[in-house]
């Protein structure tokens, strides 16, 4: 295999399209943004990924421009966005509520923007045809957006931010009001649009399992501030902090002190209870206050006691959440900490082995869990 | 049956207090000056019967509808009346229209303050508020004083009895029926249309034009419509506050009822304008329709 990985933000010689320079943004005494500074690359599909109040919309808002930084600088493709007028940037939006015209028909809607640069009529005509084709509204063209379905007015929505070709594509909330299964189709339709058109895309989004799908890197977002900007996989596989490995998808913390050991780091967290031994990404100290984080899928569950493993934990099951393709498992141990495993499903439920208040064994490798600082 | 009491009520409503007192004065306007009381024949002679429904109708004639084509007063108090309810709807669309958008525009909490101002003059008796704009435009009035304390006039005013003065009350009296629909309709319209509008590359002001004013047509037709109708046949206002040479439908209509007592060419007067303002009753009906369909 010879094929190239998609990682601009790896190579030095690479110039980001997006740079938000120390950017701070108040609204009366409240800090929607706090000192932020980010670089976005061309063709990236870039998630912005937080709770409500974390500030993701206002980053949004303001490479839109219906916002301005109170203080630090926005630059696109080098140059200082500043006090530039929306309707002057190269960048279009795609609204969480569409904001459809409910006047104009889908065609006119599609067509409003490309109007307003009074191009000539053809190149319109042959712009929006091409954009209904990309979306597969061509159908639809002569409907007003009361009269087709949400999921509909969502394409139309895409199709007329994208129809000026601007160098940025921001969506806020682009699925958040559509079912889940049409979500999970449409979220592979957005990838596939994003790849045909090369446009760059930064998503605002609370939902992470969507920021994992589409996006090439994640910035989650708490207060304000980037926690960690990262690729899904590293969001996932090695959060830099408790709040990320929190926030992303379903982890169990266990709190211990360290002890280093060459690179192996011994971790006593309940009194009576074996240690655990994870890897160290970073040195540690020895006696620092650490949390061990570690994946529930990552830890297995069996009735009969494993030999030679040095992660050993027993203890009772409480609880049982039957997913239908996976399983998760509460298990008590010694100290009372409850700590979940996943299993999948690979066999009829009837053919279940363990059930409730069973006692267990949970195991995991020493470099399945991630070593985070507090 | 209890389905066909329920339509019945508001039909029975309908023809007691429109169709019968609609039908009496078009059978006065066919009937004849008389020098009697009531002032005019023929007369429905009740004891007759049959006969006396066959006689009365034989008697009627469209008499002062000819009379109405023949004498010009009339029909260009008619068309006066258009110029007039024509002008002060776009005045007081001019108006009104800001001020809804103002409205729209405050902040939630000042919403219901602002409503509840513009509909405050409505406390007080219409006439009242007439003869205070009298006072007002009055050629030594309070206006006047106002201007002439500031140094911008040294002369009395020439406003009051003059059309200008008409136009000033009835964009008064009738702004309210204009801001109120525009403002229902602007209230509605989400804030993100216009900053897509703008994201599309509209400045502010072809977004106000390309979004907003279209979002609120059903709104400004609905106001003119409420304007425009009843300004038609406004009496009190021209009386009070226009001129000898303001004419106005509304005024001709009183004169032949209470000065010339020709109580069958007034009715004939009256079954005019009412012909005449059936025709933007119905396109304001078809416009709530449209609306509602549209929403729907």
């Amino acid at each position: 295999m010879n094929q190239k990985v998609f990682a601009p933000w790896d190579d030095p010689n690479q110039k980001p399209l997006i740079q938000f320079q120390n950017v701070t943004k108040k609204f009366g005494t409240f800090t929607a943004i706090d000192d932020l500074s980010l670089d976005i690359y061309e063709r990236e599909f870039f998630a912005l990924l937080g709770p409500s109040g974390c500030g993701k919309t206002t980053m949004m808002r303001m490479l839109a421009g219906f916002e301005t930084p109170t203080s630090g600088t926005i630059r696109l493709s080098g140059q200082d966005l500043g006090q530039t007028a929306p309707n002057k940037r190269a960048v279009n939006m795609m609204f969480q509520s569409y904001a459809l015209f409910p006047h104009l028909s889908v065609w006119e809607n599609i067509a409003f923007g490309l109007k307003r640069e009074s191009k000539d009529k053809d190149a319109i005509a042959a712009r929006v045809e091409e954009m209904l084709r990309l979306t597969r509204l061509g159908k639809f063209a002569k409907r007003k957006p009361h009269q087709i379905s949400g999921g509909q007015r969502q394409r139309v929505a895409l199709a007329r931010s994208l129809a000026k070709s601007p160098k940025l594509l921001l969506l806020d909330e682009p699925l958040g009001a559509l079912d889940k299964k049409l979500r999970e189709e449409t979220q592979f339709e957005l990838m596939d649009i994003q790849e045909k058109t090369g446009t760059t895309f930064v998503i605002v989004t609370h939902d992470q399992e969507e920021a994992m799908t589409v996006a090439s890197r994640v910035a989650v977002m708490d207060e304000g501030r980037l926690v960690q900007v990262a690729t899904p996989a590293d969001i996932y596989e090695a959060p830099n902090s408790v709040y990320v490995a929190d926030f992303i998808g379903d982890v169990n913390i266990i709190e211990g002190n360290a002890t280093p050991d060459g690179d192996r780091v011994r971790i006593d967290w309940a009194e009576g209870q074996p240690a655990i031994w994870g890897t160290a990404q970073k040195p540690v100290a020895s006696g620092e206050r650490i949390s061990f984080a570690i994946r529930p899928e990552k830890v297995t569950i069996s009735k009969e006691k494993p030999e030679d493993r040095r992660n050993l934990l027993e203890g009772e099951v409480i609880d049982i959440a039957y997913l239908g393709n996976i399983s998760t498992f509460h298990v008590k141990v010694g100290n009372g900490q409850i700590i979940k495993a996943q299993s999948a499903n690979t066999r009829r439920l009837a053919n279940r082995d363990i059930t409730w208040e069973d006692r267990v064994w949970l195991t995991f490798t020493e470099t399945a869990g991630v070593l985070l600082e507090g | 049956m209890r389905r066909f009491t329920l339509i019945a009520v508001p039909y029975l409503w309908l023809l007691a207090l429109f169709l019968v007192p609609f039908l009496i004065v078009l059978k006065i306007s066919l009937s004849d000056y008389a020098l009697s009381i009531p002032p005019y024949a023929p007369t429905l002679d009740f004891s007759a019967g049959w006969q006396g429904i066959k006689d009365l109708l034989s008697k009627l004639d469209f008499e002062n509808y000819v009379f109405l084509t023949e004498d010009a007063l009339y029909w260009k108090a008619y068309l006066s009346s258009l110029k007039i309810a024509l002008i002060s709807t776009v005045l007081t669309l001019l108006v009104g229209y800001p001020i809804a958008y103002g409205m729209a525009r405050a902040a939630p909490e000042w919403r219901p303050t602002l409503l509840m101002l513009v509909i405050l003059p409505f406390w007080t008796s219409f006439l009242i508020r007439v003869y205070a704009w009298m006072g007002i435009l009055a050629s030594e009035g309070v206006l006047y004083q106002f201007l002439s304390f500031l140094g911008i006039v040294d002369e009395p005013l020439k406003i009051l009895s003059t059309n200008t003065a008409v136009y000033i009350g009835i964009v008064y009296t009738y702004l309210p029926f204009m801001i109120l629909p525009i403002y229902a309709a602007l209230e509605k319209m989400d804030d993100s249309l216009i900053e897509a509008a703008e994201d599309l590359g509209c400045s502010r002001m072809s977004a106000f034009w390309l979004i907003t004013i279209p979002l609120s047509k059903s709104g400004i037709i609905a106001g003119c419509f409420l304007v425009f109708i009843p300004t038609i046949g406004e009496f009190v206002i021209p009386s009070l506050l226009g001129g000898s040479d303001t004419l106005m439908i509304g005024k001709v209509l009183w004169e032949e009822f209470f000065s010339n007592r020709d109580w069958p060419v007034a009715s004939a007067v009256a079954i005019i304008l009412l012909l005449i303002l059936v025709i933007p009753i119905v396109l304001f009906q078809r416009n709530q329709q449209l609306q509602r369909e549209a929403e729907g």
